[in-house]
């Protein structure tokens, strides 16, 4: 592999953790919670993605539907799960999350089986060549729906109405609502929105790999919180440029890094050797 | 005379703001010294550069000619500083007196390894429960904070920190929360220490108690130091009386 | 024998749980890690014994390896605070995890086979075992009680405000971490010379989470009921096979329902239990 062929894999890599990592940093810039959870949703995306496709036979039509199922499933998530525990101290929300993510593994390994599933035709595996590299038609598909919906997102949050409310409550949950921001709507809309982007990173991983496994949203979504702290929690535009320069580093890393550490290990140690310079990640919170 | 806590060119800078611009001031030994100045002139601030908990952009500070200004938090208080805070923060799972005894034991906890091998509270919670009857809420002594109404927390607050055996006392706002029978009370109890040779350094709004207690006041107003003195001397100033009663009236046509 | 090794196995996960609820419970710094301490204890004592190296000089060892280790990661939350450091010590673990799979001379993925047995027996291997688990309930209890227990108690609840007393929050983060990481350490090497295997699955997030599921289960920072939740959970797999099946579902539900309904834990409900029960027998009396 030449370099470019190892940056260009690398952002692929990153804009898949962009999509997961986005969410995160919304649920934490909203609410304060480490939504340990996401990479369930991540994999409840993979799997409905999965399965419609197979059913109907048109990845499109299943990618669209899956993406607001699992949105509105993540709204009725945070009203059942974590909207109790809002007052409560914060380790508290925390470890609900992580109880929640496992609980959540271990349901799909007994209702799907532990066993991977594939795709009956896997689509976009035709490959294109971008800028002289040669890229499956797949990871084209991942950075235009990194670019459409992160884009997207910063449209809403700048131009619309809710993008609006959303930003006040962001940087102020109790004067935004003294203005009759309606809270309860702000946080419904986040953890839709963060729920159908995590949908849409799970299907395409899925197609990637040609694979679901029960527990395929562990790795991503601990290096997605990795991400979201060296992006400087809650902040978007950091955890974007995080995503990013984590996929190219991790690309590179295994070439030169593989004797000392595996692959999945290397987020973390760039997180770590981070912090000890700067603990409040590398960009700071606005 | 050399001050026992000195304060030179302290500024503070938040976002572009000086929240303190080139403020120093010497408190003597054996002073009671009250800081005043209207809302937003930076007493917290400075009351939080001298605990260390705000890392000023310049200025010195040194206890007893032994300067602090890069130490953090509790080594300055091993060296002489105690401090009650504006907003009460007492440990919720301890009760009033073990709160106190926790300070107490500052000589002990000083030291992680002398804290592994110690057991006994025996004497720090007598030494407690006699703080705590020094600031009059010794009936609150086995209480857990969370029953305990703002003025006996203030008061808690207190006397945690005269357990530490302070040189100089660093009191933000004890009266605030107090009612009318109280506050000159425990301004009494603050002269009392002050006579008994706590050096004290009081924050306050309560303007008639700071008037009838203090012996030297400094006035700050808008992060600057507009006046340093003698009570009678600084109230009469012309600036300290525009700066003083103008955000009064400001505050009543608010009000 | 059956109950030799369930009351092993009871032993060295009180230990293992203990060694945590000193670092989170009465410390308050949460740590998501916790597995790679146990790990290192059990890989640094399984490399000495292989090596030809003693048991007994094995154990002290791997406390003194896991603790070295903790007093750097201890080192690294002194940096950050509450959720950052949730974050970092889950990292911690999965650099554990991605060091010791890419490591020739710790067996990679295959892990260490052939781990000499202590050469005492059984009975007498579980009976060390629960000296031990003793001997660290003693501790526990007597750190409760001494004035460093009660410096923690305050930097658990408030960090800053322990500050103001005069107290030096990182000295007395770093004992905590050095004294849980290495009771860890201890954990992990009498789990290796009981197993006579250690591979980098024992010590994974899951394990990390496992125990830190004891620790909230049991109620943070409570003694008794921390021992009797690593007592029960880390039995209940072995006794119940439908415990074993769903053990991960089990413990992510209980992590979750103890938050939701309970966040003291096992220890609270007790209390409030044992507070109704006298009640009552007070106002019969009464009557």
């Amino acid at each position: 592999m030449n370099y470019s062929d190892l940056l260009v894999q690398g952002l692929v890599e990153g804009c898949i953790y962009a999509l997961i990592a986005v969410g995160l940093t919304l649920v934490y810039g909203l609410l304060r919670i480490l939504h340990i959870a996401h990479a369930g949703i991540f994999t409840l995306g993979a799997y409905i993605g999965l399965l419609l496709t197979n059913e109907t036979g048109s990845f499109a039509a299943a990618f669209v539907i899956t993406v607001v199922v699992v949105g509105f499933f993540g709204m009725a998530f945070y009203r059942l799960f974590y909207e109790p525990l809002l007052d409560k101290p914060p380790h508290v929300a925390l470890i609900a999350s992580i109880g929640l993510f496992i609980a959540m593994e271990e349901i799909y390994r007994m209702v799907f089986g532990a066993t991977s599933l594939s795709f009956l035709a896997p689509p976009l595996k035709d490959t294109v060549t971008v800028a002289g590299v040669r890229l499956e038609e797949g990871r084209v598909v991942v950075v235009v729906l990194a670019v459409v919906l992160i884009g997207g997102l910063a449209v809403l949050a700048g131009r619309t109405r809710i993008g609006i409310a959303w930003r006040a409550t962001v940087s102020d949950a109790a004067m935004a609502e003294s203005f009759g921001i309606d809270l309860a709507r702000v946080r419904y809309v986040n953890f839709f929105v963060a729920s159908a982007m995590a949908a849409a990173a799970g299907i395409m991983v899925a197609l990637l790999l040609n694979q679901v496994i029960p527990t395929m949203g562990g790795v991503p979504a601990y290096k997605a919180l990795a991400i979201i702290v060296l992006g400087g929690l809650g902040n978007v535009r950091g955890t974007l440029i995080a995503a990013l320069a984590l996929g190219v580093i991790e690309s590179f890393g295994t070439i030169y890094l593989d004797r000392v550490l595996d692959r999945d290990a290397i987020a973390f140690a760039f997180l770590i050797a981070v912090l000890m310079i700067r603990p409040q990640g590398l960009f700071i919170r606005r | 005379m050399k001050a026992l806590l000195s304060i030179e060119g302290v500024t503070v800078r938040f976002g572009g703001v000086d929240a303190l611009a080139d403020v120093g001031f010497g408190v003597p030994r054996g002073a009671l010294l009250g800081l005043i100045g209207p809302n937003g002139a930076g007493k917290t601030t400075m009351m939080r550069v001298i605990t260390g908990m705000v890392r000023p952009q310049a200025g010195r500070l040194a206890i007893d000619g032994t300067e602090i200004s890069r130490l953090p938090t509790h080594r300055r208080v091993r060296m002489g500083l105690g401090l009650s805070q504006q907003l009460v923060r007492p440990f919720a799972g301890m009760t009033a007196v073990e709160n106190v005894a926790l300070a107490a034991g500052h000589a002990t906890t000083a030291n992680p390894l002398a804290a592994l091998v110690t057991i006994s509270r025996a004497a720090e919670r007598d030494r407690a429960r006699t703080l705590l009857q020094l600031v009059g809420i010794a009936d609150a002594a086995d209480a857990l904070p969370d029953k305990l109404p703002l003025g006996y927390l203030k008061r808690l607050e207190m006397a945690r920190a005269l357990a530490l055996d302070p040189k100089v006392l660093l009191l933000d706002e004890p009266l605030a929360g107090l009612n009318s029978a109280e506050a000159p009370h425990l301004a009494d109890t603050i002269a009392d220490l002050n006579r008994q040779g706590t050096t004290v350094v009081l924050i306050e709004h309560n303007l008639i108690e700071v008037m009838r207690i203090c012996r030297h006041l400094v006035v700050l107003d808008n992060g600057r130091k507009i006046g340093d003195g003698e009570p009678a001397v600084v109230m009469a100033d012309p600036a300290v009386r525009a700066a003083y009663l103008g955000s009064q009236e400001e505050r009543h046509a608010a009000a | 024998m059956y109950e030799i090794s369930l009351l092993t196995v009871m032993s060295f996960s009180v230990i293992f749980a203990l060694s945590l609820n000193l670092i989170t419970g009465f410390c308050g710094q949460i740590s998501l890690g916790h597995a790679a301490f146990y790990g290192i204890g059990a890989y640094s004592a399984a490399l000495f014994t292989t090596g030809g190296g003693s048991f007994w000089l094995a154990l002290p060892i791997a406390m003194a390896v896991a603790g070295f280790f903790g007093f750097i990661v201890g080192f690294a939350s002194l940096r950050v605070r509450h959720d950052f450091l949730a974050i970092t010590t889950m990292g911690v673990g999965f650099l554990f995890t991605g060091f010791v799979r890419q490591q020739e001379f710790l067996g990679g993925e295959e892990g260490i086979a052939g781990i000499p047995d202590p050469g005492i027996g059984q009975i007498p291997y579980m009976l060390l075992c629960a000296a031990f688990a003793a001997a660290v309930i003693a501790f526990s209890l007597y750190l409760k009680r001494s004035w460093m227990g009660h410096a923690f108690d305050a930097i658990a609840t408030d960090e800053d405000t322990a500050r103001t007393l005069g107290i030096d929050v990182a000295r007395y983060k770093l004992t905590a971490f050095v004294f849980g990481t290495g009771l860890a350490g201890l954990a992990g090497a009498l789990f290796a010379h009981y197993v006579k295997f250690v591979e980098v699955e024992s010590f994974d997030f899951i394990e990390s989470i496992s125990v830190l599921a004891m620790v909230i289960v049991g109620g943070i920072g409570s003694i008794w009921g921390v021992v009797v939740a690593a007592a029960v959970l880390s039995v209940l797999p072995l006794l119940l096979q439908v415990f074993a099946d769903y053990k991960l579902l089990i413990y992510g539900v209980l992590l979750f329902t103890v938050m939701y309904f309970a966040p003291g834990g096992v220890d609270s409900l007790m209390q409030t239990l044992w507070r109704r029960i006298s009640g009552r027998q007070r106002r019969d009396k009464g009557q």
